[in-house]
């Protein structure tokens, strides 16, 4: 008998695209368009996530949406998110409330994984995250603030349009007092009367903040526009391009690397990513 | 089988089909409805046609329906994954169409199995019925050696003319081999002659001379002005893809019932060809114009896809060719891209 036909497929005990219920209990308003949420598993489990990694967010009747896990790795069944409202999924859960259901499937992806966090130790980590990119570097942003010390030093570059368009203000302000070996810098594209620091893109923060480009680790995510400039400017700098770590986004339908929604090239972003190092996709034509 | 052939007559073999009808089991297989040739459902093995014309949708839809409920819900919050898999027997499919369903299988078998497609395959028996010429001249599966593919099925037919020699692959084929149908045993290798001839239809076709290389061939000519001057000719219909065999890319839609009480949740056939597959918030489309898109597709088919499965994921069917308004194919792009066309090879 011909050994080419043993392929195994026999269905697998779980189902993939069967989601879990989830309980939404705290709303924060960020800002106009993005609302803050911790949601709480009702399986009683946590979610069991690594920073960078995202879920699918159902709606029933309206559909899903992949959504960034915007809080560190924690013991209990709670979790946070932020979401800006741009279409069906997301304007829907922006009308919930405190005590309402959602459903959700995950964690998925490729996040920063062990691999990625040994090399961050003792290293100068900078975070550069545009607009809403701050989202799905936070968890791992908020993961690295806890034990600072086991970092050289840590920047956060954070850029929006506008001042109103600053998420998290409150964490933001604690965040840039902490002192010690921790800089926050932000920048807004256009200030208003009140708006007293930086304006201009974010790559203008990036001649602010001194580092060794050898013994930096940079960390991106942002609207896709951003990724080039950024790009450029590190490089320019002489920071190798396998320091250079980067959240993408893309079209995602069902995240489990079978939809073919989020392909780069050959890469399911879904499953490969959505965390990438540079070096690995530099000669993917569809990154940027 | 230990040096021994078997043969299965061509009246037995009809007998057999209508036992699995009659055994309550769905069998599908290359028939007529009206104008149309068809894979279907039949209800009689006469409704069967052995001599094989190219089809417009591939056998895939009976493992990938177009469109598939994959969840049920109500606004209650109560929610069940759907699955719909019957007993069910694919007769008479072709070597390319096999090899479309290999990797199928493999794409849907990976890590975390698709539960709906894998529950159909499982419970499907495959017959194969080789070719023994090229079906059409759009058709091109010689250029990636498909009409010699044989995974796929559980066991498989070779019209000898007077009857049917049978080569089993599989445990499940040959046990469903004995229950339904009434073979013979030969000592004498009866495919020998069919071999020889279907050897000899095939003789003057070849495969694409660089088959091998072509996932590198085509990583090093992404600028190749073949996208361009295609993709101008592109409509974005997205035709092609739905009558791929291989094209397994999906959509996913909510939509609630009238009585908006209760809601499904619906996979269906989507098509990286069209304009909307790579849309992201803000309007950001990774593939702005026909020839990205058009790049994307071709190199799934003989470079991305390629590199994974280690075989060509174009199966050479030609049924996109067929449906295609602008004459746009893969083999030509391919032979451009190798050179083969302006050698003359
Ligand atoms: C890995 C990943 C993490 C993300 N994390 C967050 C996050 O933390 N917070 C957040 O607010 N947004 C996030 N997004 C973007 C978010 O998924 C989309 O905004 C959302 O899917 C839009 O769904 P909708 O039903 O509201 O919009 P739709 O009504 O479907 O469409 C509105 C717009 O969004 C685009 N769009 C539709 N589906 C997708 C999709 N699956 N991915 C991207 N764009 C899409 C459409 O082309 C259209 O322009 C993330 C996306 C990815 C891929
Ligand atoms: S790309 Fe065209 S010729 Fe190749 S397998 Fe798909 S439909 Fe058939
Ligand atoms: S989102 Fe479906 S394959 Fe990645």
């Amino acid at each position: 008998m011909n050994s080419n036909n043993k392929l195994n497929i026999k269905p697998k005990d779980e189902n993939l695209y069967l989601p879990e219920k989830a309980t939404i209990t705290k709303i924060k308003n960020f800002t106009d368009k993005e609302l803050f949420f911790e949601l709480e598993l009702q399986n009683n489990k946590p979610l069991g996530h690594i920073p960078g990694q995202f879920i699918q967010l159902s709606i029933l009747g309206i559909g899903e949406a992949p959504i960034s896990i915007s809080s560190p790795p924690g013991a209990d069944n709670k979790f946070e998110i932020c979401v800006r409202a741009v279409g069906d999924v997301t304007n829907k859960l922006h009308s919930f409330n405190v005590g309402d259901e959602i459903f959700i499937r995950g964690p998925f992806g490729h996040g920063f994984d062990d691999s990625i966090i040994q090399k961050m130790y003792r290293k100068h980590i900078l975070f550069i995250a545009g607009g809403i990119g701050y989202v799905p570097l936070r968890s791992l942003i908020n993961k690295v603030l806890k034990e600072p010390e086991l970092y050289e030093k840590i920047s956060i570059l954070y850029g929006c349009k506008t001042p109103d368009e600053i998420m998290y203000k409150e964490e933001i302000a604690e965040v840039a007092e902490m002192g010690k070996n921790i800089e926050f810098l932000k920048t807004v594209d256009h200030g208003d009367e009140n708006w007293t620091g930086n304006t201009g893109v974010i790559t203008t923060l990036i001649p602010q903040v001194k580092f060794n480009p050898l013994n930096t680790i940079a960390i991106i995510a942002g609207p896709p526009v951003m990724y080039k400039f950024v790009l450029i400017s590190l490089i320019n700098k002489g920071m190798p391009k396998s320091n250079i770590y980067m959240s993408l986004e893309r079209r995602m339908k069902c995240g489990v690397g079978k939809c073919g929604h989020c392909k780069m090239e050959g890469i399911y972003v879904c499953k490969e990513g959505p965390v990438f190092n540079y070096a690995d996709i530099e000669n993917n034509e569809e990154v940027l | 089988m230990n040096g021994k052939f078997r043969k299965i007559s061509k009246k037995d073999l009809l007998i057999g089909l209508d036992r699995i009808i009659n055994d309550g089991r769905k069998l599908a297989a290359l028939t007529r409805k009206g104008e149309k040739v068809l894979y279907d459902y039949v209800t009689k093995s006469d409704e069967i046609l052995m001599q094989y014309i190219p089809t417009v949708l591939s056998p895939k839809k009976f493992f990938l329906p177009q469109d598939e409920v994959i969840l049920e819900y109500t606004t209650k919050g109560k929610v069940t994954a759907k699955i719909e898999a019957e007993s069910m027997v694919l007769f008479g499919i072709k070597p390319c169409d096999l090899h479309g369903i290999k990797i199928l299988d493999e794409a849907f078998a990976e890590s975390n199995g698709d539960p709906n497609y894998l529950a159909k395959r499982e419970k499907s028996l495959i017959i194969g019925l080789d070719c023994s010429r090229l079906c059409d001249e759009k058709a091109f599966c010689y250029k990636v050696n498909a009409q010699n593919i044989t995974t796929g099925c559980d066991f498989m037919l070779h019209n000898t003319g007077i009857d049917f020699a049978v080569t089993v692959y599989t445990e499940k084929g040959a046990e469903q081999l004995d229950k339904y149908f009434q073979t013979e045993i030969k000592s004498e290798n009866i495919l020998d002659d069919f071999n020889q001839a279907k050897a000899a239809a095939f003789s003057k076709f070849g495969t694409f001379k660089q088959l091998k290389q072509l996932p590198e061939i085509f990583e090093n000519n992404k600028n190749h002005s073949v996208w361009q001057t295609e993709g101008d000719k592109c409509l974005s219909c997205g035709s092609c893809i739905l009558v791929c065999p291989t094209c397994y890319c999906f959509d996913v839609a909510d939509e609630m019932a009238l009585n908006l009480k209760k809601g499904e949740r619906i996979r269906r056939w989507d098509a990286c060809m069209l304009n909307s597959f790579a849309v992201v918030a803000g309007n950001d489309n990774f593939r702005e114009e026909p020839k990205d898109r058009l790049k994307h597709r071709i190199n799934r088919k003989f470079n991305y896809l390629m590199k994974k499965h280690g075989e060509s994921v174009c199966v050479g069917c030609g049924r996109c060719v067929r449906a295609c308004l602008v004459n746009i194919s893969p083999k030509t792009i391919a032979e451009t891209i190798t050179g083969e066309l302006s050698t003359g090879g």
